[in-house]
């Protein structure tokens, strides 16, 4: 990466890491946990990103007056820029220590050193920008506005999803060590490469994997089940497949409950925006309906 | 989607309350300048809320104020005077047209060359320009009058340190309007000046003959209008751009300025632009978003619907003390402090600006001017850097000159004079591979000093002419060739 600071820290510390978007609120701990859980495993650097989202076009101010004098401009200029800077660095200084209480949770954690940073700029354009060094994004289906609005998904959520092209690990309750983990699988490319990819990765090793396919039932189904299995078993997972006709939203949410899973990895966000827009998202639906901790493919 | 809701949604209580503060701001304004062009006060009322109101959707800054100017109004007053309201109507239209083709062809761009000098010189003209204004109001009249006016600016600029809650410019209207009232004081009201607005403006085609006069009349006004209207327009946006800490939209601002305008003309109204005072006002209230500029235009029509029949009372002299505070506090006081401070060009710059403007009512002609003289100033200045230095060599058989520099139509005759065409000699030499040969006059200048030189039976050789020469190719083009600046500088 180019834009990355000189350091004397090797290289490669910042390429593949695992990078934690957090916020200031309670799920930024389970953010975190999941991401300390996620880098141990796959022995990836750790990083904790926290994006300060500037608001110029909010004021404040309680000046009705109207009247101005003498270089008004130039007064307000400076006072603008005056309050903007005291409010830059408060801000600045609260994101710093509450990156560095996450970075003492990663490392009682195991991680060997968790790096932390602040960055200016808008959410889904800053994850972009980061990108190319990440491995696995994690982030909170909900944030800073789901303790005053009753939104069920994260407004940023969708968007920024749709923008990334790596895995992301959306998280929305209380860590909890995965023990089984199910694969949405509906024989689409996505799906597929994800099947491979959950092979090769260490991140769920030895962990027991439930293959779901739900829909409608056909030989190729069966195909594309089987294939899935055998690429699984073959670095040895335990796998059980299971091919289940049905509304794959209930489908999903009926095995979740009775194979007691704890980890759901599915493709996201396959069709247009406008699709969605028309019909709504199956994984906005889904994502809404579990509380699942959800690796989403793309 | 996100930034449709940051443009209109993101402050909103602040941004209704500085729109009703910049409404009240904007009636004595809007009526001041409705005198100076010579209409009636509805003419500049319905112009300011209805071009709030449209720039409110089409402008490219949010939290920018357009109304009804001053600026305008000067450039509007002949052809007033000499044609009638009809016609005025009919050169808003056309403005509109103007500054719409303006924002298409991206002229917004050309701001560039209006250097900060200008741009200080254009402010300062302004806010004398309002300010003289003024002066048939306070000329010629009764001692009451300058007591109210005294009046008004005490309470505008004291009664913030009381509350500032509540804009004290209403403060200091209200009061006088209630002591003119109620002391039964004889002196020159709003009512006197012309026909306040008794209805929403309806829409309506100018009455004009529509022909090749009627065009050669107005053009020139129209073409006027539209360059001061999209200049004031363009250095406000920048200060709120400033102010803000955001950035804006510069060619769409020109193409809402339009679109403002031919609203305008068709309700009945006059060209219009940005406003500085009131965008500072405006920011300085709170407001930032499109939400502030529309509530401006809304608060002001309400306004006059509920209050229209206590507007034409307020007495003249409320008015002139709120145009005196809006001069106070458009004028750059710290470009006085500066004069001496600043080099001398661009002091020059300055006031030559601001003293054409004074002079002609005209701020395009006053920032033509002080942009031609900021050209003027800056080719002077980069004609200093040429240096011409040569040697003997070959045991005086041949001299060799070394061109460093730039050279241009500025500093051609420069060039020229650095050599010596009277010295006896063999070859001449002019290594030109370190300076930089801008234009065609550059060039001519090295032919005629290879001429003079054959002339006295003397060799010329020249080197480095390629190099020298890549900056007079137009398209020479930096954003393209990453290397292209260092390559530029190197030789």
């Amino acid at each position: 990466m180019t834009n990355e600071p000189m350091t004397n820290e090797p290289m490669t510390k910042n390429e593949n890491k695992v990078l934690a978007c957090v916020d200031q609120s309670r799920f930024a701990n389970y953010v975190a946990d999941y991401a300390v859980w996620a880098a141990n495993r796959m022995d990836a650097p750790l990083e904790f990103l926290h994006i300060i989202d500037r608001h110029p076009a909010i004021a404040n101010s309680d000046d009705r007056s109207g009247a101005i004098g003498i270089d008004a401009q130039e007064n307000l200029l400076t006072e603008l820029a005056d309050q903007d800077e005291a409010r830059s660095k408060a801000v600045r200084e609260q994101g710093r220590l509450f990156l560095n209480r996450l970075r003492e949770r990663a490392v009682a954690a195991g991680v060997a050193s968790p790096d932390v940073r602040q960055r200016y700029g808008e959410l889904e354009e800053t994850l972009v920008e980061q990108e190319a060094g990440v491995r696995l994004f994690v982030l909170g289906r909900r944030g800073e506005s789901a303790e005053t609005t009753q939104r069920d998904l994260g407004r940023n959520v969708g968007r920024v999803v749709r923008a990334l092209s790596r895995p992301i690990l959306t998280v929305t309750t209380d860590f909890t060590a995965p023990r089984r983990v199910m694969i949405a699988f509906d024989g689409g490319i996505v799906t597929r490469r994800g099947v491979e990819m959950v092979a090769a990765s260490p991140l769920f090793r030895g962990l027991p994997i439930h293959l779901l396919m739900s829909g409608k039932e056909s030989q190729d189904a069966a195909k594309q089940l089987e294939w899935a299995k055998t690429t699984l078993e073959a670095t040895a997972f335990e796998v059980v497949a299971s091919l289940i006709p049905g509304d794959a939203e209930l489908v999903i949410a009926k095995t979740i409950q009775e194979q007691t899973i704890d980890m759901l990895i599915m493709g996201a966000y396959s069709h247009s925006p406008l699709r969605t827009l028309l019909f709504g998202s199956k994984t906005a639906d889904l994502l809404r309906f579990t509380t699942l901790p959800t690796l989403l493919l793309r | 989607m996100k930034s449709l809701q940051q443009d209109w949604f993101s402050n909103v209580r602040n941004d209704l309350l500085a729109g009703l503060v910049v409404a009240l701001a904007l009636i004595p304004e809007a009526i001041a300048f409705s005198i100076i062009a010579g209409v009636d006060p509805k003419v500049g009322l319905y112009a300011s809320f209805c071009i709030a109101i449209v720039i409110a959707f089409t402008g490219g800054r949010p939290g920018m104020i357009s109304a009804a100017t001053g600026a305008m109004a000067l450039v509007m007053v002949t052809l007033v005077r000499e044609h009638g309201l009809q016609y005025l109507l009919a050169a808003t239209i056309l403005t509109g047209v103007l500054q719409m083709l303006a924002g298409w062809l991206r002229l917004g761009a050309l701001m560039r060359f209006v250097s900060r000098s200008v741009i200080t010189g254009f402010v300062n003209a302004l806010a004398i320009l309002i300010f003289m204004a003024q002066l048939p109001e306070l000329t010629g009249v009764s001692w009451i009058v300058y007591v109210m006016v005294a009046a008004g600016l005490a309470i505008i600029y004291l009664f913030p340190y009381l509350t500032k809650a509540v804009p004290s410019p209403l403060v200091a209207i209200v009061v006088l309007t209630v002591v003119a009232i109620s002391m039964g004081l004889d002196i020159r009201t709003v009512g006197d000046m012309g026909q306040l607005p008794d209805s929403l403006p309806v829409f309506l085609l100018p009455q004009i003959p529509l022909n090749w006069e009627t065009l050669l009349i107005i053009f020139p006004v129209s073409a006027t209008l539209a360059v001061v209207g999209l200049l004031e327009s363009m250095m406000t946006a920048s200060i709120v751009d400033d102010l803000t800490d955001s950035s804006s939209d510069k060619n769409r601002e020109c193409m809402g300025q339009g679109i403002a305008n031919i609203a305008s003309g068709f309700l009945g109204g006059m060209a219009g632009c940005a406003m500085i005072g009131q965008s500072v006002i405006n920011v300085k209230s709170g407001g930032r978003g499109r939400l502030s500029t529309l509530a401006a235009g809304v608060f002001l029509l309400l306004l006059l619907l509920f209050i229209g029949d206590w507007v034409a009372r307020i007495p003249m002299a409320a008015l002139v003390a709120v145009m005196i505070m809006v001069s106070i506090g458009t004028f750059s006081w710290s470009s006085i402090r500066n004069l001496r401070k600043h080099p001398a060009t661009s002091s020059m710059v300055m006031l030559a600006t601001v003293t054409i403007v004074v002079i002609t009512h005209d701020l395009a002609q006053g920032v033509l001017v002080g942009v031609l003289l900021s050209g003027i100033f800056f080719a002077h200045k980069v004609m200093q850097l040429l240096h011409v230095t040569w040697i003997s060599e070959d045991e005086g058989r041949v001299r060799t000159y070394h061109v460093t520099g730039q050279v241009f139509y500025g500093s051609a005759e420069r060039f020229i004079n650095a050599f010596d065409f009277k010295e006896v000699i063999e070859k001449v030499r002019i290594d030109v591979s370190r300076a930089h040969f801008w234009d065609i006059t550059a060039i001519s200048a090295l032919d005629k000093v290879v001429i003079k030189f054959r002339r006295e039976g003397t060799e010329v050789e020249v080197i480095g002419l390629n190099e020298a020469s890549t900056t007079m190719v137009y398209r020479f083009a930096i954003h393209d060739k990453p290397d292209a600046a260092e390559q530029l500088m190197s030789h």
